[in-house]
């Protein structure tokens, strides 16, 4: 339990320390304080400002968990940020539902139950290093403590382009869930774009005055009918085909519907 | 319907062209075409030709509609009306609870004799979260969408390429538009056509 303990001054203390460089030096998070939920909360002038003061915290924790001697106040020091941040989050979440939480990077995502699993996990890991005491190195501590970075970065949707997006795409390359399908039949829409494309159609769209009515396939013909006016349009596009002017119309007075 | 269909066909094999002549309108001036179909309303005013609401409920061939302003519409649907669910579709297939947008003639009752009906019709943008088998997830301004293929019915635009069935060149975390037809209440939409910038 004690070496538990005397390992997550140094996980916080790293996760502290990324959060703080990225506030201090990213300057793009900088630009984008304003659309923060930060921003919501302290006016979006002063967003910058209140940024880097958040940064100077986390670094000022950061630090002293990181060096030793390892102190009970350090971690009660993290505990009070980490329960900060569940705070703000809850804070974001009602009042700027769609602003991001501005916590680890610039990105545009609103607060979702990831950011209020990170701050919660290190609300727990913080109360843990209350009770850190120096402790001989481990190699399951080292496995344990690269599990909770895992864990923590897993968390961050700031990060998701880096692993989970490259990750989507292999998955997507491997199982091809869109794969083409065999289905010889040409969907109404592509006629349809055709359609918009022909001189037939442009010169009898100011004159419609439906969507399509009815269409069927006959002859290796596809008829499109819409109502114009007190008039029908047909038009007749053959199938398969890709040349706009082949298509041909007609407007005929509106015989009666059987 | 096969006799008219039939005569549709005669019409459009027998004297239709590549282009409706001016002279088959009435009138060669482009006025006349677009003028005619200038709306009279006031910049503002609600278009007394036009609805949009969820159906509330269906009584014969009329939809009694809730608009989003809380204004009821009555709607009815003749013979002549297209219907839009995913594409061309039969009055039968409209439900209650369906959202709608209606064009067509105010009558003097206050009912809309509706020309065109479109039901659940969605327009919306964002980025592909995910793939999986026949769904596109879509993050569309941090919600969710869940956006299914129909056979048959989804295409998907690349750039200016001819549309095609093949929507299997989308890739996650690009950008894509995707028109298609909402199924009420949820956060799903069947598509229509995907439109991808690349």
């Amino acid at each position: 339990m004690y070496g538990i303990a005397a390992l997550q001054p140094y996980v916080i203390g790293l996760f502290l320390l990324w959060a703080a460089l990225m506030k201090l030096l990213d300057r793009r998070m900088r630009a984008q304080a304003g659309q923060t939920a930060l921003g919501r909360l302290v006016g979006s002038a002063r967003a910058v400002p209140a940024l880097r003061l958040v940064g100077v915290l986390e670094l000022a924790v950061a630090v002293a968990l990181l060096l030793p001697p390892a102190l009970p106040v350090e971690g009660a020091a993290a505990a009070v940020l980490s329960t900060g941040f569940l705070v703000y989050l809850t804070y974001a979440h009602l009042a700027a539902p769609a602003s991001s939480c501005g916590c680890l990077g610039a990105h545009s995502r609103p607060v979702n139950w990831r950011g209020f699993a990170r701050a919660g996990l290190l609300l727990v890991m913080s109360l843990v290093a209350v009770q850190a005491r120096l402790y001989p190195v481990d190699p399951w501590l080292v496995v344990l403590g690269l599990a909770e970075a895992v864990a923590l970065l897993g968390l961050s949707a700031e990060l998701d382009r880096h692993w989970l997006m490259p990750l989507r795409r292999l998955l997507v390359r491997l199982r091809k869930p869109l794969a083409v399908p065999s289905s010889q039949e040409i969907p109404l829409e592509v006629t349809m774009r055709l359609l918009y494309l022909s001189p037939a159609y442009c010169s009898a769209s100011a004159r419609l005055t439906s969507d399509v009515q009815d269409v069927w396939d006959e002859d290796g013909l596809r008829f499109v009918v819409y109502a114009a006016g007190g008039r029908t349009a047909v038009f007749a596009v053959p199938l398969p085909g890709d040349d706009p002017s082949a298509i041909r119309v007609a407007l005929t007075d509106e015989p009666a519907l059987i | 319907m096969t006799s008219r269909r039939q005569l549709l066909k005669s019409a459009v094999l027998g004297g239709g062209a590549g282009v409706v002549a001016a002279t088959a309108l009435g009138s060669l001036g482009p006025e006349a075409a677009f003028g005619a179909a200038a709306p009279d309303v006031e910049p503002g005013a609600p278009d007394p030709d036009f609805a949009e609401g969820r159906i509330r409920s269906i009584k014969d061939n009329t939809l009694l509609v809730l608009g989003s302003n809380m204004v009821f519409h009555n709607i009815r649907v003749v013979d002549g009306t297209s219907l839009w669910k995913l594409g061309p579709t039969s009055f039968d297939q409209a439900r209650p609870g369906d959202g709608l947008y209606a064009r067509g003639v105010r009558m003097p009752d206050g009912v809309l004799a509706a020309e065109s009906v479109w039901l659940n019709i969605v327009n919306i943008k964002g980025h592909v979260s995910n793939i999986t088998s026949e769904k596109i997830h879509l993050d569309h301004k941090g919600q969710e969408v869940l956006c299914h293929r129909v056979a048959g019915k989804s295409i998907a635009v690349y750039s200016d390429a001819p549309p095609s069935a093949d929507l299997s060149l989308l890739r996650v975390g690009q950008h894509v538009q995707i028109l298609g037809a909402w199924r009420p209440d949820t956060n799903e939409v069947d598509i229509a056509t995907v439109f991808s910038p690349h």
